[in-house]
């Protein structure tokens, strides 16, 4: 008997540590070859660049610590995808000629539709991680999945906590606040800017001041807006921008001396992009982005295995950039990228049919991923916006701090409203 | 009615900054004839030279625009004695693929070395505000537009009356007579990219504490540096000076009246009206774009 429980022990533990080994790092069979397309030449490389770097601490992560991807090393090949004839060609070679099933990206709205077509002309499999463009899923491709929320969900947001975190702040009910809508004009600044115009003049009876687009790329002075929004004295200021933009606007509205009682913005771009910070530190105090989630972010809020990867991701950005907190970028990429591998370990093939009914039985609640991130993909493709909870971060101090919803955080919005441009310390 | 006074302001600083990049085009494209695609590149070096002195140095970036001068008229030798020469007697599909190749090239290399991260330079009076009745505006504004005077008249002053400018006219003009008068067109060519580039390396300085520093910077001023130099007139400092205010004036007052959106649409329209009744360009002397061809 003695001898006989003995060996079962032996041969569990035996078992165990192979299992152990096969999660902990131990060789892992053959390589897994994914592609990704993101940006990395031309106007916007700045954020492609960063997305991929997300990709590839992510990459690391699961390669080290998490048995690869169905058993097998996950080896990236990128792409650059500087405009959409570019994204297109470039989906069309890693397929044809890397060989690859499944592509991954695009920072982009602009890029993102034109990559996906390709890719499904070779029916191959998109996943994407970060475009929010509401038309991406809405074309009826059975290859095209999307894990972030879309731009509908980014303005259903964005109204939510102004009616219900700011209006009674300023004294204000929600239907008493005059909104100015502002917003860089492609395909993502408008998908989130009329997705929140229609909810705050449906659901609140928000008066809406003014709607007003631009182009980001050759926008140089803001000041003819600044005056004209400044005349129309709007209480927020729900402002899409894309990049130096934000930049821009804010200091063309602190010349102007523009007193609006908040600004908002949603996405990792713009306002919610770390260069906002480093351009105008401590000036650029206030304005509000809807991110995921930042510094001052309790982990302990979300389900034990959310818990788990978000703490190993955060170790694994500070240990491999400096960084305390992953900058947007990183959180989108790493955040589906690690949905594709929770599938494709569950699917066991990148098969089209297989990977898809794979997708679509995946139940996960919110809380139990990377950014606290929840999975219910509904037959469009499209992650369930309610199940990728999203937060609002405020610049305080050099700083995108979260700030909303309050209960999954330790940080308190300040300014509200904003007071006088030189009391913003 | 109290916006007029700040959107007349915003006009000229505005009409400043895209003065400061087009007599630097307009030189090259009236005495070379070269459309200068790396143009906006050349911008972008500017402002990396500014970021990186005031990095790495503390130097102020007005400072770093007295270094800038030697600097990139260096550079710009070095660039027309590698890259243009070879092809300044070529068809215009030649050396629009030159230029083009040049600034892709400049790019990427920028890509290659600094990152596509956006940087800025934020000297001491990076947020101060000068406040004059009703207006308003930024210290950096006002010098960039007070240069870009200044460049315009020096260069007006030296392609007027110094025998160097005389002698680029001359080649502008008709290259092959100037080359039957004894003159080095060869060197006139080099000396004109030369100072071009200086120019607009020296607007990429100043543009460096007002918008963020990165590899396709200059991309966003370049397009409408060719519409000012066209409407100006090839080779007029003093078109691509008015040229640059007009269109200034269309973009401030068009986004303020009409809407942003339509900024572009008001002054390409503007654009092609000009070129369909004065197709010179408001300075420009008709059929000068055919002479030395």
């Amino acid at each position: 008997m003695h001898q006989r429980t003995v060996a079962v022990i032996a041969a569990l533990a035996l078992v165990l540590g192979a299992l152990g080994a096969v999660v902990h790092g131990q060789p892992l069979s053959g390589e897994y070859r994914l592609g990704v397309l993101e940006p990395l030449t031309g106007p916007i490389a700045f954020e492609g660049k960063r997305h991929l770097e997300g990709y590839e601490l992510m990459r690391d992560l699961i390669n080290e610590r998490f048995g690869g991807v169905m058993g097998r090393k996950l080896v990236i090949v990128a792409g650059d995808a500087v405009d959409p004839t570019a994204a297109a060609s470039e989906a069309t070679r890693l397929i044809t000629r890397e060989g690859v099933k499944i592509i991954t990206g695009t920072y982009s709205s602009t890029l993102c539709g034109a990559a996906s077509e390709a890719a499904a002309r070779h029916n191959a499999i998109y996943w994407e991680t970060s475009c929010v463009d509401p038309r991406f899923t809405r074309r009826g491709l059975k290859t095209v999945f999307r894990t972030e929320i879309d731009g509908t969900g980014f303005g259903w947001y964005n109204i939510e906590f102004i009616a219900k975190h700011l209006a009674h702040r300023f004294g204000k009910k929600p239907n008493e606040l005059r909104v100015a809508f502002l917003s860089e004009d492609s395909s993502y600044g408008q998908g989130v800017t009329e997705a929140a115009r229609a909810r705050a003049k449906q659901e609140f009876g928000m008066a809406e001041v003014a709607a007003e687009y631009y182009a980001f790329a050759t926008t140089n002075d803001f000041t003819p807006i600044v005056l004209k929004l400044k005349a129309l004295n709007p209480d927020v200021v729900h402002h899409i921008a894309r990049g130096q933009d934000a930049v821009l606007f804010w200091r063309a509205s602190r010349e102007q001396n523009f007193q609006f009682k908040a600004l908002v913005h949603a996405g990792a771009t713009g306002y919610g992009s770390p260069d906002f910070g480093k351009a105008l530190g401590a000036d650029g105090n206030g304005p509000f982005a809807l991110l995921e989630p930042g510094p001052g972010f309790i982990v302990e809020k979300l389900r034990p295995e959310g818990q788990r990867i978000e703490r190993a991701f955060r170790d694994h950005v500070k240990q491999k950039t400096g960084l305390d907190s992953p900058a947007g970028g990183h959180q989108l990429a790493a955040g589906g990228l690690w949905l594709l591998k929770l599938v494709l370990d569950r699917a066991r093939t990148d098969e089209l049919e297989k990977f898809r009914a794979t997708v679509m039985a995946m139940d996960l609640p919110v809380g139990s991923s990377v950014n606290g991130w929840g999975v219910k993909f509904d037959e469009s493709g499209q992650n369930s916006n309610a199940r990728v909870q999203h937060y609002m971060l405020q610049w305080q101090n050099g700083q995108l701090l979260t700030v909303w919803p309050e209960e999954f955080t330790t940080n308190r919005a300040k300014w509200i409203p904003l007071g006088a441009w030189d009391q913003r310390k | 009615m109290s916006a007029i006074p700040q959107l007349v302001v915003s006009t000229i600083l505005l009409g400043g900054i895209y003065a400061l990049i087009a007599v630097g085009l307009t030189l090259i494209f009236g005495v070379m004839r070269v459309v200068n695609f790396a143009h906006g590149e050349f911008v972008m070096l500017g402002m990396y030279l500014a970021f990186w002195a005031f990095a790495l140095l503390a130097l102020d970036p007005y400072l770093v625009l007295v270094v800038s001068l030697p600097v990139f008229f260096l550079a710009g030798f070095a660039s027309y004695g590698l890259v243009m020469r070879p092809v300044i007697r070529e068809s215009h599909n030649v050396q629009i693929f030159t230029t083009v190749g040049l600034s892709i090239a400049l790019q990427n290399v920028a890509l290659v070395l600094w990152t596509g991260d956006f940087r800025f330079v934020r000297p001491a009076y990076y947020s101060v505000v000068v406040r004059l009745g009703t207006t308003a505006f930024n210290v950096s504004q006002i010098v960039a537009f007070a240069v870009a005077v200044l460049f315009t008249a020096a260069l007006f002053a030296f392609m007027r009356w110094s025998y160097a400018g005389k002698v680029m006219r001359a080649t502008a003009q008709d290259r092959q007579a100037a080359a039957l008068m004894g003159i080095d067109t060869d060197r006139v060519y080099g000396l004109t990219w030369a100072i071009g580039i200086v120019c607009v390396g020296a607007a990429g300085v100043l543009l460096a504490p007002l918008y963020p520093v990165y590899p396709t910077a200059g991309l966003q001023f370049v397009l409408i540096a060719y519409v000012v130099v066209v409407l100006g007139g090839l080779g007029d400092m003093a078109g691509a000076l008015l040229g640059s205010l007009i269109v200034a004036a269309v973009e401030v007052i068009g986004s303020y009246v009409i809407g942003t959106a339509w900024k572009e649409v008001l002054y390409f329209l503007l654009f092609i009206a000009v070129l369909l009744v004065r197709p010179a360009g408001f300075f420009g002397q008709r059929g000068a774009e055919q002479l030395g061809a």
